[in-house]
């Protein structure tokens, strides 16, 4: 009984909601259902845990999740995820009971979900997924993650040899959960022209099988490419199960399994979410890459990382990056370094402010490679932020720039970063900063034009 | 002949979490700019015949604590040298790390890694993670000075009756209930101040580059070293720390 109130009053705090707005609500109602019933999502009718699917990992998830859920639904599946991105246990009830009768039955082809790393043996007590696909394991969230093996021992509490896994071949930490399930499928990304290199003082990561180095022989994303640890052998496969081949960035396709596919976002760190994706829907799915292909045609990502926006006569581009986390940074860069074009480039690094206490850390900067960035043409660096942009600018001097091309200024007004937009001759400007700051700098654009 | 100062970088790949190669940057320019010829050796879990008395300075970044074992099975047959090196030579040793030298690391799963016993403290991994900014003041090589950095807090650390290597104006430091942060002995820093300490603080880096000078004889540098980024950096961030919220109680930033 205790759960058709928990899923009466999820429902119809779902609808009250709705009402004022329809992007608010994802997590909520599932919270407050779960209050009034603990194991509420565990309750609900008619799951095939063979029908279900976890995206979880550091990086791309959403957007696999995303992926997935519009080729199935362009393929005439019914579906049901949390595509809004709502990724614990209260956002997965909160889908639950919106989708289900009133008394609790759901009827759906499959069930795709991403799942936040941290919080999937929660999840996976209630709703035991027989399939999980891990994107990536990153240094993230340092502040309350600590460090990669802090999710991996997570991860580890409850796969087990019921489960099939899609792993990230050319990503060491992921592919290692192949010892722990009953059947791996991987997938990667061939050798494209936006592959790159890092310096040989830059680390890489210890073998998670005998502790020693692993090596790579370059980096499709950072971090993430074919690997090999000389002391015990472990790698990844030369030819994985699902792998994106022939990528041209000109024409903007690529190619799996000899299917011609249009490429909606050529930037390198999506090459792996499609990979997946497309191992998720014909492995679980059963549709094959040829139908999958037609729906890449009109896919359009949610919260995606990069915008372009005009501003008198120059174009900023602005990447969004997570902070305290060196892979969407150094996918940044890269992504920067490989305009040919004369630019501009402002850091916005910040303090971070995910909860309290707040704190000044910039150091996932070291991490990453700038050289690329500072041997393309850049006319200018504007550091900006509060309390961050001293330790952004120390970090672009010791990749060699000189004091005097970098203009700091320690505030984050808009209207001061567009007077420096202002001063310089290039037309091309690249910005790197939080999300928040960039919307104002949208807003300012748009009120001067109303003007 | 150009003076030339030896690096050990200790498990670089195995043990590398916050940006800590801005460390060995911080320490090769700074050498540089003293005009020494400047080498920086990986010591790796394959490195033959490693002896700690072939450098002038250690680092040790910290790690996941998965992988110490194979790091002290490595590193305790060097444990005497260790002991020696650190009574006139400088080591920096930062995070997680500082359990690889203390007596005992008790993890969260509850199962024990005996350390290499240098130091007499005991590591206990927390359950949760506490990371927050660090500001503490020290004495390294005769001069007091401030460090500021941030502390990713993965373990509490009990040291005894260990001297501290700084004493905390904010921060979680050795167990968010004293005001003692790190650990030091001899010449051997151990602070839980992560990523680029050096970068951050140049100040502890040249009282290191003059140590190192000093114990090979080379005669002081004169040149002052411009500090005026770092210095402008450290009060942006103690305004920011004097203004933000908190939940620590063992220490409290007045103005």
């Amino acid at each position: 009984m205790k759960f058709y109130f928990a899923l009466w009053y999820a429902k119809i705090l779902s609808w009250v909601i709705n009402r004022v707005s329809k992007d608010r609500g994802t997590n909520l109602p599932g919270e407050k259902a779960l209050k009034i019933d603990p194991g509420f999502v565990r309750n609900f009718k008619n799951i095939d845990y063979d029908k279900v699917i976890f995206i979880t990992g550091t990086n791309g998830k959403s957007t696999t999740t995303n992926l997935v859920a519009h080729i199935l639904t362009e393929n005439g599946k019914k579906i049901i995820s949390n595509i809004e991105g709502a990724n614990l246990l209260g956002g997965i009830a909160t889908i639950l009971a919106k989708e289900s009768t009133f008394t609790g039955k759901l009827k759906a082809d499959y069930f795709v979900f991403e799942t936040d790393e941290r919080y999937l043996p929660l999840i996976y007590a209630q709703l035991p997924a027989k399939n999980m696909l891990i994107t990536n394991l990153q240094k993230d969230q340092v502040q309350r993650n600590g460090d990669p093996d802090f999710i991996y021992r997570k991860l580890a509490s409850f796969i087990n040899s019921e489960m099939i896994l899609y792993l990230n071949n050319e990503e060491p930490r992921s592919k290692s959960f192949e010892w722990m399930d009953e059947r791996s499928v991987y997938y990667g990304v061939e050798k494209h022209q936006e592959s790159f290199i890092k310096g040989s003082d830059y680390p890489t990561l210890a073998c998670p099988k005998c502790h020693h180095d692993i090596q790579f022989d370059y980096y499709n994303t950072d971090n993430v490419g074919p690997f090999l640890c000389k002391t015990c052998g472990y790698a990844s496969m030369k030819n994985p199960d699902y792998e994106i081949t022939d990528i041209n960035f000109k024409d903007k396709t690529f190619k799996l399994k000899d299917v011609v596919f249009n490429m909606p976002y050529d930037l390198p760190f999506m090459f792996y979410n499609y990979a997946g994706a497309l191992a998720i829907c014909e492995e679980l799915c059963d549709i094959s890459p040829t139908a999958a292909a037609q729906s890449f045609k009109n896919f359009k990502n949610i919260g995606g990382r990069f915008e372009v926006l005009k501003y008198k006569e120059k174009t900023i581009k602005y990447t969004r990056i997570k902070q305290e986390n060196p892979d969407t940074l150094q996918s940044a860069i890269n992504v920067i370094a490989f305009d040919p074009k004369e630019k501009m480039v402002a850091f916005g690094l910040n303090v971070v402010e995910d909860f309290t206490p707040h704190y000044a850390n910039t150091f996932y900067a070291f991490d990453c490679d700038f050289k690329p960035l500072v041997d393309s043409k850049v006319e200018s660096y504007l550091c900006f932020s509060e309390h961050a942009s001293y330790d952004t600018a120390n970090r672009l001097i010791y990749e060699g720039v000189k004091k005097e091309s970098i203009t700091i200024m320690d505030s984050d007004d808009v209207t001061k970063i567009f007077e420096e937009i202002d001063k310089v001759k290039s037309d091309n400007i690249y910005i790197i900063t939080k999300l928040a700051t960039f919307e104002k700098m949208q807003k300012f654009i748009e009120e001067g034009k109303k003007q | 002949m150009t003076n030339s100062l030896k690096i050990g970088w200790l498990f670089p790949n195995t043990l590398n979490l916050h940006g800590e190669r801005g460390n060995i940057l911080a320490i090769k320019a700074e050498g540089i700019r003293r005009g020494c010829g400047v080498e920086v050796h990986k010591i790796t879990l394959d490195t033959q015949d490693f002896n700690p008395m072939d450098y002038d300075f250690l680092f040790c970044a910290p790690g996941e604590m998965v992988h110490f074992p194979e790091i002290i099975r490595f590193l305790t047959p060097c444990k005497e040298e260790l002991l020696a090196y650190i009574e006139n030579r400088p080591m920096l040793v930062t995070g997680t790390s500082i359990g690889l030298f203390g007596a005992e690391i008790i993890r969260s799963e509850e199962y024990t890694i005996a350390g290499l016993g240098i130091l007499k403290i005991k590591c206990s991994e927390n359950k949760a993670v506490y990371g927050d900014d660090l500001l503490f003041t020290c004495h390294y090589n005769d001069k007091e000075m401030s460090i500021i950095g941030s502390q990713i807090q993965m373990m509490n650390l009990d040291i005894f009756e260990e001297p501290p290597f700084g004493h905390l104006n904010y921060g979680y430091g050795n167990t968010g209930k004293t005001k003692k942060e790190g650990v030091i002995k001899g010449k051997g820093i151990f602070t839980n101040t992560l990523g680029p300490i050096l970068v951050c603080n140049p100040w502890l880096t040249e009282e290191i580059v003059n140590l190192i000078e000093a114990n090979k004889n080379i005669s002081l540098c004169q040149i002052k070293r411009d500090n005026t980024l770092e210095e402008k950096s450290l009060i942006t961030k103690v305004d920011f720390i004097k203004n933000k919220e908190t939940a620590l109680t063992n220490t409290t930033l007045s103005e």
